[in-house]
């Protein structure tokens, strides 16, 4: 069930729509729509991204296969790679539902990325106050509860911009996450510096004692639970609560939910606050669970695939968090491509791109071909 | 039972039954989306110079067959002949360019351009080059001939409801159109535009011009029509019938199976109580948009009363209706009910003092996309509900018990609200805002999309209201509903009241005069 959809193809269709529908039908892509569920020509358009991504490496003179299997090697083919996926899909998850918990209400928040940034900056200075003279635990519960009102007030700011004023909150989010970097760059080149790094703009690191702990002496660390509670959270909120209810009609029909007396700015001020807490709290698990410094492009830009989660998700909590899952996937495989082939691993960034196109195209298809 | 009947050549009617030609006809045309039959086999003929009423209920099948005509829709089976030529229309400008015409219910013009511009785009005389002075001299000789006064030169912006239509009949005509098909065209008009749009189409009529009337009511069958089709669910019951040899009774009983009793109004002025229970003063409403905004209105309606509003589409009453259900906020002015002053707060409080709404325009302000029927009880209830969980189970649990008290027929709890349609989705309103009693109702168009034996019920849900009590605004177009159902008529035109009479024995000509009062 998809909230949030893009508006459909209404009316009649143009001559241009048209012809290629007509050409379309040639191919016997109307054919398969029609008597096929969706997961087929679905499936069909995941090969064939993953085809043109084949073609694309191709092109850059590196043999397909031998990228593929340098990709699986480096993602899911071993223990320790897979752990490498689930650290990685913390901050990747958390920053999707805080796409998702908006998007219930209608509104487009672009602004994990920020949301990521402003969540590891508010639990690093926590971290950098406390120092190694608290108990580990009362850290990491202040370093939550900083993180999560870290992003929460970020995503906030953007939402109260909208509702007051009227200002689109994709844009607004959008420029807060270069406000969040800048913001996270001054503190490391000035104040939290790092005195004994050599020259590096990097914060001073959190104390061991503060690190969240390992899971059975893996490379996991409780941040992986947490996040999980977190998704298990957001989907009691979204799906069962009254709360999620109301989001779901402002998003669906703002005049009715008026009628029917909701509070609407208030629901969009609060549906962008959990969402930014949720970014925010993904901030903190990966500061303290995984990096323990503030470095310039600390979330690799995770912010903008969580976005491209949430979406493939259909922004359904459990959804997003498995599509959470391939992308940091596919995000680390590109370190295999970079190793065996010197292809830049930013390539896999295209069949990222592919994949998330691909089900919309097919939705968009769909309607036009069986109306 | 189809009752399709060969046409008897009694003498008197010899002359019609000879000389015109058939111009239009229609014949076994069958047409089914998914699991519903919307046409049957449906056959008619139209002849020259003659008016032919297709009538039936909502959902009959009367704008899939007028779709197929206009080339929207191809239908699976059946023939459609032209001058006796077999004709296959496959789009809008197949039937324009054979001479069919259509009236849309909902006029179809650019309010930006004027009237000889929106004629040109239909019309394309003269190729790609506008040829103004040209389209204004056919403009205006057409409406010389047919008795469609208009100013070629206004903006179709500044023209009345009834100037809009006319404009909509001077674009199929100059387009060439010696078929006709008028889509419930009186539904937007007052009393006296009807009067005029009926004279205008016997001056057609005089032309050889074939008009097909799609309609429900009966006044403008006698008024106009030469013959009748009737259709049931899809099936056609009458065929081709000369309108003289049937009585109102029989038509009705074929439209609707079976004959139901007009609302009588018995129990009218019978409240005792008196008191006042809700009163409005001195409301107004700046324009916005497309409606006039109200300019002062004053109104009281007592415990176990209905009052009327009669006034024509966009006058002031879907302000008036927002400001009563507290769904807008007035500039100026003040609403109570029962001694409680409720100005300058928002719809929720409005639900708790007790005012509950059917709104205006289902989809715009009460349907939302993806939630169920069961869902928009549950947002219904939203308003006192102060629960953390959401409860589903509870709601649907509520919306069967009041179903089975109300009495409406509902589509299931689980089906999408936006997929249904208008009539289920009015069903559902009803039900909701029946299910309490409450101290004011405001109530616009309710049997909207109603067949008529649903619309009855509705009828008697509001009298049932009004006996327990309630204060009941009630807004719509239909005048005989008005009449039936209020205790007074409050006439809105322009904003503002400019009349306000015991709806027994009133006049209904006296009604549509103040409807299009000027304001003064």
């Amino acid at each position: 069930m998809s909230i949030v959809s893009p508006p459909s193809v209404g009316g009649d269709l143009s001559p241009v729509e048209s012809s290629i529908q007509d050409a379309k039908s040639k191919f016997g892509l109307r054919k398969i729509m029609k008597t096929y569920p969706m997961g087929v020509p679905l499936l069909g358009a995941y090969i064939g991204s993953f085809g043109l991504f084949g073609a694309i490496a191709l092109l850059r003179g590196a043999n397909p296969f031998g990228v593929f299997g340098a990709m699986l090697q480096s993602s899911v083919l071993n223990v320790g790679s897979i752990e490498q996926v689930i650290l990685r899909a913390v901050p990747i998850a958390l920053a999707a539902l805080a796409v998702s918990v908006p998007a219930r209400a209608g509104l487009v928040n672009v602004g994990g990325e920020g949301q990521l940034i402003m969540g590891a900056v508010a639990a690093a200075g926590v971290g950098i106050v406390m120092g190694s003279s608290y108990p580990g635990p009362l850290v990491w519960i202040a370093m939550a509860i900083a993180g999560a009102l870290g992003g929460g007030l970020w995503a906030g700011i953007s939402a109260f911009l909208r509702t007051k004023m009227g200002a689109n909150e994709a844009v607004t989010t959008l420029l807060m996450n270069f406000v969040a970097n800048d913001v996270m760059l001054y503190l490391i080149y000035q104040p939290w510096r790092d005195k004994f790094s050599s020259g590096q703009p990097q914060s001073q690191p959190l104390p061991h004692s503060s690190q969240l702990p390992s899971l059975f002496g893996s490379q996991l660390n409780v941040g992986v639970v947490v996040a999980l509670l977190l998704a298990v959270l957001t989907w009691y909120l979204v799906r069962k609560s009254h709360w999620g209810f109301a989001l779901r009609v402002v998003g669906g029909n703002q005049e009715a939910a008026r009628r029917a007396g909701l509070p609407i700015a208030r629901l969009m001020i609060s549906s962008m606050v959990v969402g930014g807490a949720l970014a925010g709290l993904g901030g903190m698990l990966n500061f303290a669970g995984l990096e323990y410094q503030l470095v310039p492009g600390i979330t690799a830009t995770f912010g903008y695939v969580a976005f491209l989660a949430s979406w493939l998700g259909r922004h359904d909590p459990i959804k997003v968090v498995l599509a959470s899952l391939v992308f940091s996937a596919i995000a680390l495989s590109g370190n295999g491509i970079q190793l065996s082939y010197g292809l830049d691993g930013s390539i896999v960034d295209v069949l990222l791109a592919l994949i998330v196109m691909a089900p919309l195209f097919l939705s968009k298809t769909r309607k036009a071909l069986t109306k | 039972m189809v009752e399709s009947r060969e046409l008897e050549l009694e003498p008197d009617k010899l002359e019609i039954a000879l000389e015109p030609e058939i111009l239009l006809g229609v014949s076994e045309i069958s047409k089914t989306f998914g699991t519903l039959r919307a046409n049957d086999k449906v056959s008619f003929t139209l002849r020259s110079g003659e008016v032919h009423a297709l009538l039936g209920e909502n959902g009959a099948g009367k704008s899939t067959l007028m779709k197929i005509l206009y080339g929207i829709q191809p239908p699976d089976s059946g023939t459609i002949t032209f001058k006796s030529s077999k004709v296959k229309i496959t789009s809008p400008a197949v039937a324009r360019s054979l001479g069919l015409g259509m009236v849309f219910q909902d006029l179809r013009l650019i309010p930006a351009l004027t009237v000889w511009e929106n004629v040109a785009l239909h019309a394309k005389v003269g190729g790609q080059i506008l040829q103004r002075t040209k389209l204004i001299q056919m403009i205006k000789s057409a409406s010389e001939r047919y008795g469609l006064s208009v100013d070629p030169l206004a903006k179709v912006g500044d023209l009345s409801i009834g100037e809009w239509q006319r404009v909509e009949l001077l674009k199929v005509l100059i387009a060439g159109a010696i078929v006709l098909i008028l889509d419930e065209p009186t539904s937007v008009l007052a009393p006296q535009e009807v009067t005029s749009l009926f004279e205008i189409i016997e001056r057609l009529k005089a032309d050889g011009v074939g008009i097909v009337i799609i309609t429900h009511k009966m006044r403008e069958v006698r008024a106009i029509a030469d013959r009748v089709s009737v259709l049931r669910g899809g099936k056609q019951i009458l065929c081709d019938l000369p309108a003289g040899e049937i009585t109102n009774e029989d038509l009705v009983k074929a439209m609707v199976g079976e004959y139901v009793k007009p609302i009588t109004n018995s129990e009218r002025g019978t409240n005792k109580e008196n008191d006042t229970a809700l009163v409005a003063s001195q409301l107004t409403l700046r324009a916005h948009g497309e409606g006039t905004g109200l300019k002062g209105v004053d109104l009281d309606v007592k415990a176990g009363e209905i009052l009327g509003i009669a006034g024509i589409a966009g006058n002031g009453q879907r302000e008036l209706a927002d400001l009563l259900a507290g769904a807008r906020l007035a500039d100026k002015g003040s609403i109570e009910i029962k001694g409680q002053n409720l100005s300058s707060s928002g719809p929720k409080h409005y639900r708790r003092a007790g005012i509950l709404n059917v709104v205006a325009d289902p989809i715009r302000e009460f349907v939302v996309p993806g939630l169920t029927v069961a869902e928009h009880a549950a947002l219904w209830l939203a308003a006192e509900s102060k629960k953390m969980r959401f409860d589903i189970g509870s709601a649907t649990k509520w919306l069967h018990q009041v179903a089975q008290r109300i009495g409406l027929p509902l589509a299931p709890s689980s089906k999408r609200l936006d997929q249904l349609s208008g009539g289920n989705i009015q069903r559902v309103i009803l039900t909701l805002a029946f299910a309490d009693p409450a101290k004011g109702l405001v109530v616009s168009y309710p049997t909207r999309g109603l067949d008529v034996r649903t619309a009855e019920m509705t009828h008697s849900l509001l009298v049932e209201s009004r006996r327990a009590g309630t204060a009941i605004v009630l807004i719509s177009e239909d005048i005989d509903e008005l009449l039936s159902l209020s205790d007074r008529i409050a006439v809105i035109s322009h904003g503002r009241f400019s009349g306000l009479l015991d709806a027994a024995g009133a006049d209904r000509l006296e009604i549509g005069r103040l409807m299009v009062e000027e304001a003064s």
